[in-house]
């Protein structure tokens, strides 16, 4: 039997900013894998817009060794994971290439929603958790309440719970000593043929697509005939290696490795991250379990502000996709935007991420709908038609009645706030199915609320509701009739077909006036007089107008100035480029994100 | 007389052709300025002469100069015996007729009577002082300095001197500056009686102290307290006998600059020096702004190796509209659509069309202009002016 004793595989999950990367950080200075001189801050968190907005997008593995206090030295994979909901996949995608997750607990937070979801995570793929409670160099820490929620909530025992701070490096060892301890070696490692498991893929545009994987049993070396289960492809295999966390090549990947193959595969459409990859010339005949195929939430329009980009984001887009399974796309048009793409995406983050690496790495500048949920229209007949763009419902008359998708959450709350709580979910037209005592001081709700309702700013209201201390996770759950309606929003009495959307009667004159407002807010003053109103079937239902630009001259301007003042007058239509015009009404690009963010 | 065509309009040659010199020597930086400027060394003003007499020589004079403008930089720095040698450099273009106009800048730092008696002696008609503001305290925030006794000895000096037409320039929206404050500098400066004045709204330049106080956050842009104080300046000057002729200029009657006009309205001009621009023979472009590489520019026989673009009857077009919306008299289209009959007249006059009816322009007869509130927004207007031109250009 082959046995891998030295090997551990580990994830680091819990709920956003609890600390993950930060506490990752450390155990990358502890084991030497990154060195004090080269090491940043969230050094993990590798992508400029993770930098900047100090959240994890994707999971980020990466190999250390460690010499434990037993004499023996150990080879860790590491996996750091997103804590926001929007990027539960891939905790899924880690949790299954593992044997072990560190489960991290704010000190000052306790258990919140994703804490519990992501648990449950792992109890499912029978992963060992290694209870931690971070952060507690913080003075607001309670300890004790941590470690009650940890028995009450998730059912752990409060004496496994180590105590820890990423950012003093309190509790590190004891982490690295648990992980060697507790985490088992590598399962399955005993099968007979080779098998890994594609837990991510990464698009290169020389060395086409780098697989991630997890080996599972055999080995897997360059020069290979390997092949992918799930399609029967076979391709060379160009190159190994392992994640220090950059690329470094070695020579083989065995059992319980963690890395990176390159093949001779180009296009990622051909390697499907669940899939198992196996050696053509003595292959498996069971794959590995692979994951439930993610399906987008959330929709909206993305066109080009400059329609002769086309060409150019839909290459964008195809690039995003490659290492992007959760975010879909297909070509649609528009009166008001021309040719443009349907994009789906798991959230709202997700949606703005994506928009924004477009912009930033690809340099396309793009406008994007109003964003829409899956709507299911009943027709006279009995037909169902799927309606993802507003601009697609049929004609009301024709429709006996509309279904929306609601989400089951689960929202984790102080006992105080329980009755505003009430009254947001009652607003937001949800349903509570039954309230939990979690402990002391906290509930859980679980109820059904409709998906369009917790899209624009669900969780900022329930943050503030909490004072911060309220978290939600939730799934997809099924269709419910709703009476609902298509708004439109017309510009100086031009109806635009990207603004349009499909909201609840009664709620349509509160949203209508709300995205008038904010809509003239965000657009800047113009030239002249611009009404924006909202409208159904026809009805004016709320109207307001955009400011009106007061100044806009060089004063000076002598003689010899003509090229300079050409060259400002230039740098202002640069200005313009950014914008789409409605007419003769610029609007800028990013205003529906705008719109949608709470103040 | 209609609205457009003014006294002074009809006494202006068919073809004329104005003079420019960049002086470019000032005695310290000001904190707004972005223009080029050397450190007015006995060396480094011996070779600007100089080069100034090689430029001369390169240029194909096609008529006589109209108007001359010394600017800068502070032409006022240059000794009177540089004054007299610069000048009578000027006399090589004049082809036996004195110019109808001679500008100068002066700083109020560097007014002296034996300056002051060579300007006169060479035949300079126009003295511009630069005042800014009579609150030390607000000019120092600027990085200029002066007091408002020496504001006040140099305006005695200028008077005293007669030249035909004294300018004052004056800033507002400075840090700091109540609208009160400018109120009294606006009536300080008429109490002087000058013959015109310029009022620039304080520019935030890139590549100036000024610009990188506000990219700091230490001083904030206000754009609709500029707005107000626009308009009660123009108010105020109005009342006070000062006519509005473009958004910063006011004259009485018969005062206002020739040779910016000239320029304003498309004509042509020789730019000589390092950053002077020109139009003229066909070019549009500027000197390098910098002394030495300008004199090396010269020595090799070339000018004008900036922005260097040919003048086509439509970009004349454009930039008369882009440049003389910016004028109360606004701009006489018949003229230019018999200059420039293939511009995209249908796309312009339906853009004329629209700023009229949002009530920023006013269109008479054949021509047009900007209302008072269509003047506030003039680039915008050049903007789309821009645009117009360019859609055609596209189709074409
Ligand atoms: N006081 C204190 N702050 C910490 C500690 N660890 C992390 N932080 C702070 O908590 C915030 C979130 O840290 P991250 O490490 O990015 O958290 P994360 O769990 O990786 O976040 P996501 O990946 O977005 O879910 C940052 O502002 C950190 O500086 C800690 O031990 N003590
Ligand atoms: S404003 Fe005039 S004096 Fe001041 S630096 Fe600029 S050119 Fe020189
Ligand atoms: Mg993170």
């Amino acid at each position: 039997m082959h046995v891998v004793p030295l090997t551990r595989n580990f994830c680091i999950i819990a709920h956003v900013d609890h600390g993950k990367t930060t506490l990752s950080d450390r155990l990358l200075e502890y084991t030497n894998t990154v060195s004090m001189r080269t090491m940043t801050a969230q050094h993990l968190d590798s992508m400029d817009l993770e930098k900047e907005r100090g959240i994890t997008i994707k999971s980020h593995p990466v190999t250390m060794t460690y010499p434990a206090k037993d004499g023996k030295v150990y080879k860790l994979n590491l996996m750091d994971t997103p804590g926001h909901v929007d990027f539960s996949y891939e905790v899924s995608r880690s949790l299954a290439a593992c044997e072990g997750a560190v489960l991290l607990i704010d000190a000052a937070q306790g258990v919140e929603a994703q804490t519990v979801a992501n648990a449950h995570l792992a109890f499912g793929q029978k992963l060992k958790i290694i209870p931690v409670i971070n952060k507690i160099d913080l003075p607001s820490a309670n300890l004790e309440l941590c470690l009650r929620q940890l028995e009450d909530i998730l059912t752990i025992p409060s004496e496994e719970a180590i105590l820890a701070s990423g950012k003093s490096g309190i509790g590190i060892e004891d982490i690295l000593e648990a992980v060697v301890a507790r985490v088992p070696p590598p399962r399955w490692a005993d099968h007979p043929q080779t098998r890994a498991l594609v837990f991510d893929s990464l698009y290169d545009s020389y060395r086409g697509v780098i697989a991630y994987a997890r080996v599972f049993s055999g080995a897997i070396r360059a020069g290979d005939m390997m092949m992918l289960m799930s399609t029967g492809q076979r391709a060379e295999v160009k190159e190994v290696g392992v994640f220090t966390p950059k690329m470094l090549k070695v020579d083989e990947l065995g059992a319980g490795d963690v890395g990176y193959v390159v093949s001779s595969i180009k296009d990622p459409a051909d390697i499907k991250t669940g899939d198992t990859i196996t050696l053509a010339n003595k292959p498996a005949t069971e794959m590995l379990p692979g994951y439930k195929e993610v399906r987008p939430m959330v929709f909206c329009g993305l066109y080009p502000v400059d329609t002769s980009d086309y060409e150019k984001l839909k290459a964008a887009l195809g690039r995003l996709r490659l290492n992007d399974a959760a975010f879909v796309y297909s070509s649609e048009s528009s009166v008001a935007l021309g040719f443009g793409f349907r994009c789906g995406f798991l959230g709202l983050l997700h949606m703005e991420i994506i928009q924004e690496r477009i912009r930033r790495e690809h340099d396309v500048e793009i406008i994007s709908t109003y964003p829409s949920v899956i709507y299911r229209m009943v027709k006279h007949g009995g037909d169902v038609v799927e309606v993802d763009n507003p601009v697609n419902m049929p004609d009301p008359g024709t429709i006996i009645e509309i279904q929306e998708p609601t989400i089951k959450a689960a929202i984790h709350i102080p006992n105080a706030s329980m009755g505003d709580m009430l009254a947001l979910i009652m607003e937001k037209r949800g349903i509570v199915e039954h309230t939990d005592t979690l402990d002391a001081t906290r509930v859980m709700m679980t109820c059904q609320l409709p998906l369009n309702e917790i899209l624009v700013d669900f969780n900022d209201r329930m943050k503030s509701i909490t004072h911060g201390y309220g978290s939600m996770d939730y799934e997809l759950g099924e269709y419910r009739t709703a009476d609902l309606v298509k708004m439109e929003i017309l510009i100086n009495g031009d109806p635009i077909d990207a603004f349009a959307s499909i909201v609840h009667r009664e709620k349509a004159e509160q949203k209508g006036r709300e995205l008038c407002e904010k809509l003239a807010e965000i657009i800047p003053p113009q030239m002249f007089k611009v009404a924006i109103q909202a409208a159904i079937g026809g009805k004016v239902i709320a109207r307001d107008n955009v400011k009106e630009m007061r100044k806009d001259v060089t004063s000076k301007c002598y003689g010899g100035d003509i090229s300079r003042k050409r060259k400002l007058l230039d740098k202002q239509k640069e200005g313009k480029k950014k914008m789409k015009q409605f007419g003769r009404v610029s609007i800028p690009s990013d205003a529906f994100i705008k719109v949608l963010k709470t103040n | 007389m209609s609205h457009f065509v003014t006294e002074q309009a009809k006494a202006e040659p068919a073809s004329p052709l104005g003079l420019y010199v960049h002086v470019p020597f000032c005695a310290s930086t000001c904190d707004f300025c972005a223009f080029y400027q050397a450190k007015p060394t006995a060396g480094a003003v011996e070779r600007f002469l100089d080069g100034v007499g090689q430029e001369q020589a390169l240029v194909t004079w096609p008529r006589p100069v109209t108007t001359i403008f010394w600017g800068g930089g502070t032409p006022g720095l240059l000794s009177p015996t540089d004054l007299r040698v610069l000048g009578g450099r000027m006399r090589e273009t004049w082809g036996g007729q004195k110019p109808l106009e001679w500008s100068v800048e002066l700083a109020p730092a560097s007014v002296t009577e034996a300056r002051l008696a060579a300007l006169k002696e060479i035949g300079v008609t126009r003295v511009s002082l630069g005042v800014q503001s009579f609150q030390p305290a607000l000019l120092d925030g600027l990085g200029r300095q002066h007091t408002r006794e020496q504001v006040y000895r140099a305006w005695d000096a200028i008077r005293a001197a007669s030249f035909a037409s004294v300018n004052l320039d004056l800033m507002f929206a400075l840090p700091g500056q109540t609208a009160e404050e400018w109120a009294d500098d606006v009536r300080t400066a008429v109490g002087l009686g000058p013959d015109h004045l310029s009022t620039y709204c304080l520019t935030f330049e890139e590549d100036t102290a000024l610009w990188v106080k506000l990219s700091q956050g230490r001083v904030k842009l206000d754009p609709e307290n500029e707005a107000r104080l626009y308009e009660t300046t123009w108010a105020q000057l109005g009342a006070a006998g000062y006519a509005q002729y473009e958004i910063s200029n006011f004259a009485r009657p018969g005062h206002a600059c020739r040779h910016n006009l000239n320029t304003w309205r498309m004509h042509e001009w020789v730019g000589l020096g390092p950053s002077a621009a020109s139009q003229h023979g066909g070019w549009r472009g500027a000197n390098v702004a910098d002394l030495d590489r300008w004199l090396a520019h010269l020595s090799r026989g070339e000018r004008l190796t900036e922005d260097r673009v040919r003048l086509t009857p439509a970009l004349l077009a454009e930039d008369a509209l882009i440049f003389g919306l910016r004028m109360n008299s606004g701009v006489d289209l018949a003229a230019w659509r018999e200059r420039c009959p293939g511009a995209p007249w249908p796309v312009v006059d339906a853009l004329l069309d629209q700023l009229a009816e949002d009530g920023l322009a006013l269109r008479e007869d054949t021509a047009v202009r900007l209302t008072d509130r269509g003047r506030l927004l003039a680039d915008s207007v050049g903007a789309e002016v821009m645009e117009a031109f360019a859609t055609e250009a596209m189709s074409a």
